[in-house]
């Protein structure tokens, strides 16, 4: 197994680097100045060129990638052209936040998704199940948007629990968490169900029943672990889309995040910092999938890596 | 059970990844001192309890603190807490005093003597005096550095310490509106070696509040500075400025005292606060000036009836009725009636009868099609559909293309030459502090994109000669009058349809007093005070 791991730690290398020339080829193909939004409506021809040329603009696409590249490999992430800060001072705060936010939301989601899951698979078609399925149903078909206001409104304004926003204290990141955290129980909750019920039909559930085994030491021992695959899958697929940020929440909440800081910066054409965030993005899949993967292993001994 | 313990190293493994991830993050080297956990405010916990410390939310993030590389409204608007200028602009824009106590200029606009006050300090400890702003002039004059500022302290020629408490400044050319530019704020010299660049980040002024930290896209906060030379002007503690981009959430802040004063505070969102509890609505007209650009190199539009048809034919009060639910009043002239040297032309009365026959005349009785072009903003959607829609009466067909911002600012201002223009009317807005930037960047016909923002293509000889003799006397009469005949030409052959200025909207607590929103959307705060 540590063979496997390392050799997919070193199959990241060519991954990020086939990323970043896409990624860096295709921000330059589409349409937008950064340098004429950096200079300002009011900016002069003289002055365009001038901040230009101290960007490093002028010089052919082929010269900034070998540029950018060389800066990468030293660890060098380079300025963004909106502030002038380095990016990496700018991720720092987003980051922490973002992977907070992240394992609140998800920790709360497996949790309760899980439960939910599972009792409406044992009580199926009985009114727990509906029940269940229902709390699933309106979790996921609200948007995220609506759920945040009605939140603030109702936390916040009326009864004065939480916060509006922000990321003060542990409190601020309650409500944020709540309405990123819907979504992705009820998927899971959704999921756990169907997979039990499908493993619940299998033999060796029966034989467990047949030799005495008691209902809930079948249905947790046995039946629930072998339904993990497709919730592992989700839930570790929902993991890497958390950590990238959510502009709908960081918005509504007015939390610095991820999500946002990309959002702004495409819209400034702010090249350096939206490679630097879908790069990081990417490397974060890469390293969800490798951790599902050796998920998989824990959950069933059979699978072979090496093979 | 050797399952199970595998189970257990990987979510172990999976957390520790996690945790690493974290730490790196947030101990990167580049990391700035005051990055650790978020300041934990009790205020925040228990908004009724009485407090010395005022929160400011606002629609977007700070770019910068240096406000000599500043061009964001935004920005400055929280540099005015911390920076001073030799002139500052108080909160209805008039142009009073700073740093310097009175100036003198000669007539043809290329001397200012400034007297400076004196008994003031930087935050950092050194006297303010004429050295100090000797090398703030220098920095921004000097091309090398690159600054936002040296657009207008480029026709500064040299500065020159007359005494201690006396500067004289020459200009390389005769420049009016220079006067109005000697309000960007002056940094103390001794942190602009210590911090260089960085200065973007660690402000440092003279101003009546000092900085305390600044965490990226979070907050920046203020404190009183004790030594300020106007003490007893600002009272509140301490301010905390943070950006809260949805405008729904801003309102439940102010609502739950999370938030002292909102800004802006969306039209839409008036009629919900009117009624609620210690919090009042403030209304203040503004710079912004909001228009269509209508290209007259095109035909149609390079004939002037077809423009002032256009102008006839919508319906401006209905304008602010739809699109600005009411808050804004009718553009009257090229710019906003806060600014100096204005004139009112009246006004292209609605007319769908005048502007049919001019239309008529024009050989365009059957109408023509046309487009319009505007970013992707609801609002400005709104009122493109409100154009077409008028415009539809007098057999005018538009076609409505809104764009992403940078997209449509690379459509627009990156041509080679007028005549490749694809832009026929672009629905804009503007916003200056003073007349020469309002008439000389927009109607100047130097500034022809893409050198400039005459995205109107006008031309005018006589308008090129009043611009370029205004900016050339210090004669505040003779200014009025050259800046009339701009304002006159302009509106007559109407290169835009004139639609209307907007008005700055704000909500604030009702216990908070002395903060304002200025007509160009600074926040102005050197008498805050809670009671």
């Amino acid at each position: 197994m540590f063979r496997y791991i390392v050799k997919r730690l070193i199959g990241i290398i060519p991954i990020i680097f086939i990323v970043s020339l896409l990624i860096f080829f295709f921000i330059h193909l589409v349409p937008g100045d950064p340098v004429r939004l950096a200079a300002g409506k009011e900016a002069t021809l003289e002055e365009i060129t001038r901040v230009r040329q101290e960007l490093g603009l002028d010089k052919p696409l082929a010269v900034q990638y070998l540029n950018y590249m060389k800066n990468l490999f030293t660890g060098n992430l380079g300025h963004s052209l909106k502030t002038g800060l380095p990016i990496s001072d700018m991720f720092e705060n987003r980051y922490e936040i973002s992977l907070k936010l992240t394992f609140m939301s998800l920790g709360w989601a497996l949790v309760l998704g899980l439960v939910i899951g599972t009792i409406s698979a044992v009580f199926r078609n009985k009114w727990p199940d509906f029940l269940g399925m229902l709390t699933a149903i309106s979790g996921i078909s609200l948007p995220g948007f609506w759920l945040g206001l009605i939140l603030i409104q109702v936390f916040s304004v009326q009864l004065g629990w939480f916060p509006t926003g922000g990321t003060d204290s542990w409190k601020s990141y309650v409500l944020p968490s709540i309405t990123l955290g819907a979504g992705i129980m009820s998927m899971l909750a959704r999921f756990t169900r169907s997979s039990l019920l499908e493993t619940l039909k299998e033999d060796f559930i029966r034989t467990g029943r047949a030799k005495g085994l008691k209902e809930s030491v079948v249905v947790r021992k046995h039946a629930l672990k072998n339904s993990m695959f497709p919730v592992v899958t989700i839930a570790g697929l929902q993991f890497g889309f958390l950590l990238g940020g959510s502009v709908v929440v960081e918005t509504v909440f007015s939390i610095p995040g991820m999500g946002r800081l990309l959002i702004d910066s495409i819209a400034f054409r702010d090249y350096p910092v939206v490679q630097a965030v879908i790069l990081l993005f990417s490397l974060e899949f890469i390293l969800v999938n490798l951790l599902v993967d050796i998920l998989y292993k824990a959950l069933n001994p059979k699978i072979r890596f090496d093979s | 059970m050797k399952k199970v313990s595998y189970f257990r190293a990987a979510s172990v493994f999976l957390f520790s990844v996690a945790l690493l991830i974290g730490c790196s993050s947030g101990n990167s080297p580049t990391s700035s001192g005051n990055s650790a956990a978020p300041s934990t405010s009790t205020a925040q916990e228990t908004p009724s309890t009485k407090k010395d410390e005022l929160v400011v939310a606002v629609n977007e993030n700070f770019i910068t603190m240096d406000p000599q590389n500043t061009g964001d409204a935004l920005s400055s608007g929280v540099q005015t807490s911390m920076y001073e200028g030799l002139m500052i602009y108080d909160k209805d824009l008039k142009l009073i005093p700073g740093l310097a106590t009175e100036y003198s200029a000669n007539p043809e606009a290329t001397e200012y003597t400034f007297k400076l006050r004196q008994n003031v300090k930087f935050h950092d400890g050194p006297p303010f005096n004429a050295e100090a702003v000797k090398i703030n002039f220098d920095r921004m004059s000097n091309q090398e550095n690159n600054l936002r500022a040296y657009r207008n302290y480029k026709y500064i020629k040299s500065t020159e310490v007359v005494d201690e408490y006396t500067v004289k400044v020459t200009l390389n050319q005769p420049f009016s509106a220079m006067i109005n530019k000697f309000t960007t704020g002056i940094i103390s010299p001794q942190a602009l070696e210590k911090y260089g660049k960085d200065i973007a980040k660690n402000p440092v002024g003279t101003g009546p509040y000092k900085f305390v930290e600044w965490v990226q896209g979070d907050h920046l906060t203020v404190e009183l500075n004790p030594d300020h030379w106007n003490k007893g002007a600002a009272k509140v503690a301490k301010i905390t400025y943070k950006p809260v981009p949805e405008n729904g959430s801003r309102v439940a802040m102010l609502k739950t005292g999370e938030a002292d004063v909102i800004y802006p505070l969306p039209e839409q969102q008036v009629e919900t606060l009117s009624g609620a509890e210690g919090v009042k609505v403030e209304r203040t007209p503004s710079t912004i000036t909001r228009y269509v650009s209508i290209n007259m190199v095109k035909k149609p539009f390079d004939d002037p009836r077809v423009r002032q048809a256009i102008n006839y034919a919508v319906d401006k009060d209905a304008f602010i009725k739809v699109v600005k639910a009411g808050y804004g009043a009718k553009l009257e002239s090229l710019m906003s009636p806060t600014i100096a040297h204005y004139a009112k032309q009246g006004e292209y009365e609605y007319n769908v009868e005048k502007a049919k026959q001019l239309l008529k005349e024009a050989g365009y009785e059957n109408g023509f099609s046309t487009e319009i072009w505007g970013n992707t903003n609801s609002d400005t959607m709104k009122g493109m559909q409100f154009i077409q829609q008028q415009l539809q009466k007098v057999g005018i067909t538009v076609d409505v293309k809104s764009m992403e911002e940078a997209t449509l600012s690379d459509e627009i201002y990156n041509i080679k030459s007028p005549e490749e223009a694809k832009m026929q009317m672009w629905y804009v807005s503007w916003s200056s502090a003073d007349p020469d930037n309002a008439m000389r960047s927009l109607f100047s016909s130097e500034n022809f994109p893409p050198a400039g923002a005459n995205t109107a293509f006008y031309k005018n000889d006589l308008v090129d000669k009043s611009i370029k003799e205004a900016t050339q006397s210090s004669d505040q009469a003779k200014q009025k009058e050259l800046y009339g005949i701009v304002q006159e030409n302009v509106f007559k052959e109407a290169p835009w349809i004139f639609l209307a200025v907007d008005e700055i909207l704000y909500g604030k607590r009702s216990n908070v007093d002395g903060v304002y929103i200025t007509p160009s959307g600074g926040i102005y705060v050197r008498e805050a005070e809670i009671k």
